[in-house]
């Protein structure tokens, strides 16, 4: 019997492929955008992730996520780093400030201030240089994509590359001369600033004066500690709010989901390409299945009971289903790939998969649905009409 | 019936790939170490400030008493000094030309002391002479007062001229005062740290921006901890105490109690910035430490770490008895 089903569904070539690829598209849909759009939304905390090796951050309550910035007294570090079962705290500048190139022109930039002692926080990967080059005088840290593009010299003609900036190269903050010493990889982050990594003190110095610059204490927990228990402790010690790294995240995150308009345009998108894949290709297998009408009826009249019929239909429901769910996804996939070098924002999570491949099963189900009643409701006569 | 395999290969193809992004796209980004290990409590409750290290004696900025243009500097950075011995001259050419006015003045009131010494001689000479004479008849009574008399101004005229003398010896005394003004000793033993007066620049009295000299005594060095005003109540001075170096945590000292200076004061921040910040208002305490290794300098910065009872347990009023000087 399943033979005959396959031989149904695959009988008719164009018939077969126009199934296929209209689930393959909605397939394509709804995986590429979502990554898009998980990408997007994983870029607003990249850096949270980036910094990855303290567990709780330490903040003014009013902070609502990661760019927005509430600086806090210096000695509040103090307090902090004087909390039972804090291993350690240090200071963290985080901070817009202007750059002015070589050429004159400005470029607002991500700076962050580290440690000075033990620089915590840095980037991890470093293309060029060391991190701990960060203490000769002046030294600053720039990320690649920064260093290629946005703060590069201007190339001689306005349609020419940017030449890169180079380890040595100087860049002015606030007045004050910075030298490169590195050049570092980082995840890109939602504003795409190009990120200047130095030392605590001295991003106080390339700081616009201001009283408190403190933007955040990270903090190490002791082993052992349960860090909820820590982050109430500091809360209530401190009366800053503490968050574990993942808390911090999830602040970040739907500080975006609530305040930016990209759920919205991402889930009309996803909405759309559901829909029209099912549109698509409930209407085409609806189609295949009325033409194939007659076949069922001969096969009622030979006595195939109604769950045979029913295994046909879901049999080549599930194979249109998974060749469409797999070329989808790996077109999706295909994409990122080829997009892996541009600003594109693009992460596949697992649950991305699982979310396709819901959606797909959804579509064949209904398409399925309608076809099945079609076939329950049969009359195995209507072979000798006509 | 080539589409019946290929479509089915493409599809577990894109499927497998598909899974492939997933997993190398969920790899997370390595972090970064720590380029050098912090420095941790080893106490379960505590207090953590920084602390500056600076000499027993305090850092001691010398100041000198008079402006003026620094004529020779006498010691060196890391010169140790006695008590009392100088560490620089001022410019004095105008102090000795006038001590030499002044020696020319005494000079002249002491000759006029002889002058008047010749008078009151010369005068009672003639008084005894008038005295000497019986007859009555012989001298006016007029004659005799006006000899008595002269003797009694030229007596008068010679305490003027003594006292002249002591009044330019006074000056004299005055000018040789500005002259030891004009060399600046040290005040205590120590070691000079710093020096940033150089012969032929002008050294400004009263309080300065850069300091001209400084000297301490590092025969002990102490560390003074800033302790915030919101943490001062947890404080104890009895209790243990450790300091860290920066930049290398293995550099452990156990800090015994100096003293704690009982005003609390506005906090500097130690971020060597000409302009200092202030922050809030901190508690000082000053410890001692064993100066083992000698890779400590005054000035630098160290992490504090202070034994403290448990915020929450920590009895309030019970704790502000210890915290007083």
């Amino acid at each position: 019997m399943n033979h005959i089903a396959l031989k149904m569904l695959m009988g008719d070539k164009g018939k077969y492929l126009g199934i296929v690829m209209g689930l393959t598209f909605a397939s394509l849909i709804m995986t590429q955008q979502p990554a898009i759009f998980v990408g997007l939304m994983a870029r607003s905390y990249s850096f949270i992730s980036d910094v990855g090796l303290p567990d709780i951050w330490v903040m003014d309550p009013k902070v609502q996520f990661i760019d927005d910035i509430k600086p806090m007294q210096d000695t509040e570090l103090y307090r902090v780093r004087g909390i039972s079962g804090v291993e350690w705290a240090m200071p963290l500048y985080k901070g817009m400030l202007k750059a002015r190139l070589t050429d004159g022109t400005f470029q607002t930039c991500n700076v962050i201030g580290l440690d000075d002692t033990t620089l915590i926080g840095g980037p991890a990967v470093m293309l060029e240089g060391k991190l701990s080059d960060l203490r000769r005088s002046d030294g600053v840290i720039v990320d690649i994509d920064g260093a290629k593009d946005k703060l590069g010299k201007a190339a001689a003609s306005p349609d020419g590359k940017n030449t890169p900036l180079k380890i040595g190269d100087s860049l002015e903050l606030n007045d004050r001369r910075a030298i490169i010493v590195g050049i570092a990889k980082v995840t890109r982050t939602f504003q795409s600033q190009p990120v200047i990594y130095t030392t605590y003190s001295r991003a106080k110095a390339y700081a616009p004066r201001e009283r408190r610059l403190l933007s955040f204490v990270v903090v190490k927990a002791k082993p052992g500690q349960n860090l909820d228990e820590l982050t109430r402790r500091i809360t209530a010690t401190t009366g800053l709010a503490a968050y574990t790294q993942d808390g911090f995240k999830q602040l970040t995150y739907n500080y975006f989901l609530k305040n930016t308009g990209i759920p919205i345009n991402f889930g009309i998108t996803i909405a759309l390409g559901f829909i029209v894949g099912t549109a698509i290709a409930g209407q085409t297998f609806y189609n295949f299945t009325l033409e194939n009408l007659r076949q069922f009826g001969v096969l009622k009249a030979m006595g195939a009971s109604n769950g045979t019929l029913l295994r046909m239909i879901l049999l080549q429901a599930v194979l249109v289903g998974s060749i469409g769910y797999g070329m989808g996804v790996g077109i999706a996939a295909l994409f990122g790939f080829l997009m892996r070098h541009t600003i594109l924002a693009f992460k596949m999570p697992w649950q991305l998969l699982l979310f396709s491949g819901a959606g797909i099963s959804l579509i064949c189900i209904m398409a399925a649905l309608i076809s099945i009643m079609k076939v329950i409701r049969l009359e195995p006569a209507i072979v000798f009409k006509s | 019936m080539k589409i019946k395999y290929l479509l089915p290969i493409l599809a577990s193809t894109g499927f497998i790939f598909a899974t492939y992004t997933v997993i190398s796209g969920s790899q997370p980004m390595p972090v970064a170490a720590a380029v050098v290990e912090p420095a941790s409590a080893p106490f379960k409750a505590f207090i953590a400030g920084s602390g500056i290290i600076e000499a027993q004696s305090q850092n001691i900025t010398v100041g000198t008493p008079l402006s003026g243009i620094a004529s020779s500097v006498t010691v060196k950075v890391g010169d140790k000094v006695k008590a009392g011995q100088p560490l620089f001259y001022l410019d004095d050419r105008e102090a000795k030309s006038a001590m030499a006015v002044k020696r020319a003045d005494l000079a002249k009131a002491q000759a006029e002391v002889n002058v008047a010494l010749a008078n009151v001689n010369e005068s009672q000479a003639l008084s005894r002479l008038a005295e000497a004479v019986s007859d009555k008849r012989a001298i006016s009574a007029e004659e005799l007062l006006k000899r008595r008399n002269t003797v009694l101004v030229t007596k008068a005229q010679l305490d003027s001229a003594k006292a002249a003398v002591r009044q330019a010896e006074a000056g004299i005394a005055d000018i040789q005062t500005t002259l030891d003004r004009m060399v600046v000793r040290a005040p205590v033993d120590g070691e000079v740290l710093q020096v940033n007066l150089r012969p032929g620049e002008f050294a400004q009295a009263g309080g300065l921006g850069t300091d001209l000299l400084i000297l301490g005594n590092l025969e002990q060095l102490h560390i003074r901890v800033d302790i915030d005003e919101n943490d001062a109540w947890r404080f104890d001075k009895n209790t243990k105490a450790v300091a860290y170096l920066r930049g290398n945590r293995d550099f452990k000292f156990d800090l015994q109690i100096a003293y704690v200076e009982p005003f609390v004061v506005p906090k500097k921040s130690l971020t060597g910035d000409s302009t200092e910040r202030v922050d809030t208002r901190v508690l000082q305490a000053l410890y001692r430490f064993d100066r083992k290794q000698s890779s400590v300098y005054v000035g630098q910065q160290m992490d504090v770490f202070i034994e403290a009872p448990e915020f929450a347990t920590a009895h309030r009023a019970g704790n502000l008895t210890h915290t007083g000087g």
